[in-house]
């Protein structure tokens, strides 16, 4: 899987492209949180055989929570979560949601590790895996989406296998199947290729712009104190 | 290289994050712009060996413009940046100089032969290729750099990915490809543009195109009471 502190990284970067006015450290923090949040299924899996990239990773609970803010916010009348925390609460939302995602479930379907995306059900793990290019020879060539690919999988995509037949092995839980011994080999990726290493300087880079700037701007009106002082449950 | 198309994913996100008050259509275009041109250095293959990568992508060059950027916006007494395009376009160059580092260069730095990372001082390709990890067995570990000791002599070397000068690599690109030395000449030449070779540079195009939408559908949050 991908390792934790690329989709940290990537959250944050989309916490600061779309969180506008309501970027402060703390909305910052909670997007950076929702963007690694998938990544707890991999804990879950030293309980429920296979939950690796699997019990987080699929499109049903982003659905969810899409449905349930949309109805929040948009369809009654009463918003809970506006009247709780206004304006910025649901942007700092949507922006969490949004990374959750994008930047949490994405990237291990992007050719990393694979996610079980219509898990639980249907089970098989899926990798967007292929190219796409211009030829003078062939024209544009596409191989990312197959409709005859082989596997288990229903969606045209490549599928590497299902919570059977696939593992992937994390720091928590190494080695297949439920439960695990101490003196497993682990290993904590921090950054597993140079694109990553890119990713991660940028969005360090980004984010210590963003606040030195703040910082220097001094406090506006209406800053962070404001929306705490609502209180926090 | 990673295409054109990734290195602008990329820069389109890192500019969202970045253009604060200056965000609009135009900036988006100057940062694109400015993701392009150094793509020229291709053009230049035919005549000067080794010109892909080294002319349009080195450091000097963005620590050069930085450099004249931070006199002209901060030390003059009047500003000609300031004066022609007042706070937008200072704001727009900035983010357009940490777009072109980020986005262009480094994310280049990490594929194939690299960057010509202190063209024109000094004359050599790095690779940025590696893992950092921790391990219950090898404890951290990082191959970014690695650091070897000759078990003879003693002497210490560093590998910092060097990959060679403008002399001997060439980085295959549509202008120049590499297949082009090995098919016979009679036969018309596969130029092929790369969108995207790979799940995640895909993922960065994507991320970059969902990131702009994302903005137009959102309104400015009310100011608070």
């Amino acid at each position: 899987m991908a390792p934790t502190l690329v989709n940290a990284a990537l959250g944050a970067l989309l916490a600061a492209a779309l969180l506008g006015a309501a970027f402060d450290r703390r909305s910052v923090a909670i997007v950076v949180g929702a963007a690694i949040a998938p990544d707890l299924d991999a804990v879950v899996s030293l309980v429920v055989p296979g939950a690796t990239n699997a019990l987080f990773h699929n499109v049903w609970i982003p659905l969810g929570l899409v449905t349930l803010l949309y109805w929040d916010v948009s369809v009654r009348e009463r918003s809970w979560l506006r009247e709780r925390h206004g304006a910025y609460g649901v942007r700092v939302a949507w922006v969490a949601l949004a990374a959750f995602a994008v930047a949490g479930i994405a990237p291990e379907l992007f050719g990393l590790a694979g996610a079980n995306l219509l898990y639980p059900v249907h089970d098989a793990y899926y990798l967007v895996r292929g190219r796409l290019l211009f030829s003078t020879q062939e024209g544009i060539v596409q191989t990312f989406v197959a409709f005859d690919s082989e596997g288990p999988g229903i969606l045209p995509l490549y599928s590497p296998g299902t919570t059977e037949s696939y593992f992937v092995p994390t720091w928590v839980n190494p080695e297949p199947g439920v439960g695990t011994t101490l003196d497993a080999e682990r290993e904590l990726y921090l950054v597993r290729s140079g694109w990553q290493a890119v990713v991660v300087a940028s969005a360090i880079c980004l984010l210590a712009v963003r606040f030195i700037e703040d910082a220097f701007r001094g406090p506006r009106e209406g800053t962070a104190d404001d929306h705490t002082a609502g209180g926090e449950p | 290289m990673p295409s054109t198309v990734v290195h602008a994913g990329f820069a389109l996100l890192l500019a969202a994050g970045l253009l604060a008050d200056a965000y609009d259509r135009k900036a988006l275009a100057v940062v694109l712009l400015i993701v392009v041109i150094p793509e020229v250095d291709t053009l230049l293959g035919p005549v000067m060996p080794g010109a892909h990568r080294t002319v349009g992508h080195n450091v000097v060059l963005p620590v050069a413009l930085g450099a004249l950027l931070f006199y002209d916006t901060r030390l003059r007494d009047r500003s000609a940046v300031r004066d022609r395009f007042d706070d937008w376009g200072v704001r727009v160059a900035w983010v357009g100089l940490f777009a072109h580092v980020f986005a262009h260069l480094f994310l280049d730095w990490a594929h194939l032969e690299g960057i010509n990372m202190f063209w024109p001082i000094h004359d050599e390709f790095f690779r940025l290729e590696g893992e950092l990890f921790l391990s219950t067995t090898e404890g951290f570990t990082q191959t970014f750099v690695e650091i070897a000791a000759d078990p003879e002599s003693g002497e210490r070397s560093v590998d910092a990915g060097g990959t060679g000068t403008t002399e001997s690599v060439h980085v295959s690109n549509p202008v120049e490809p590499d297949a082009a030395a090995d098919t016979d000449p009679d036969e018309p030449v596969d130029r092929r543009f790369p969108i995207a070779q790979r799940g995640w540079r895909l993922y960065l195009v994507l991320v970059g195109v969902f990131v702009v939408v994302a903005r137009r559908f959102q309104r400015d949050l009310p100011p608070e009471e």
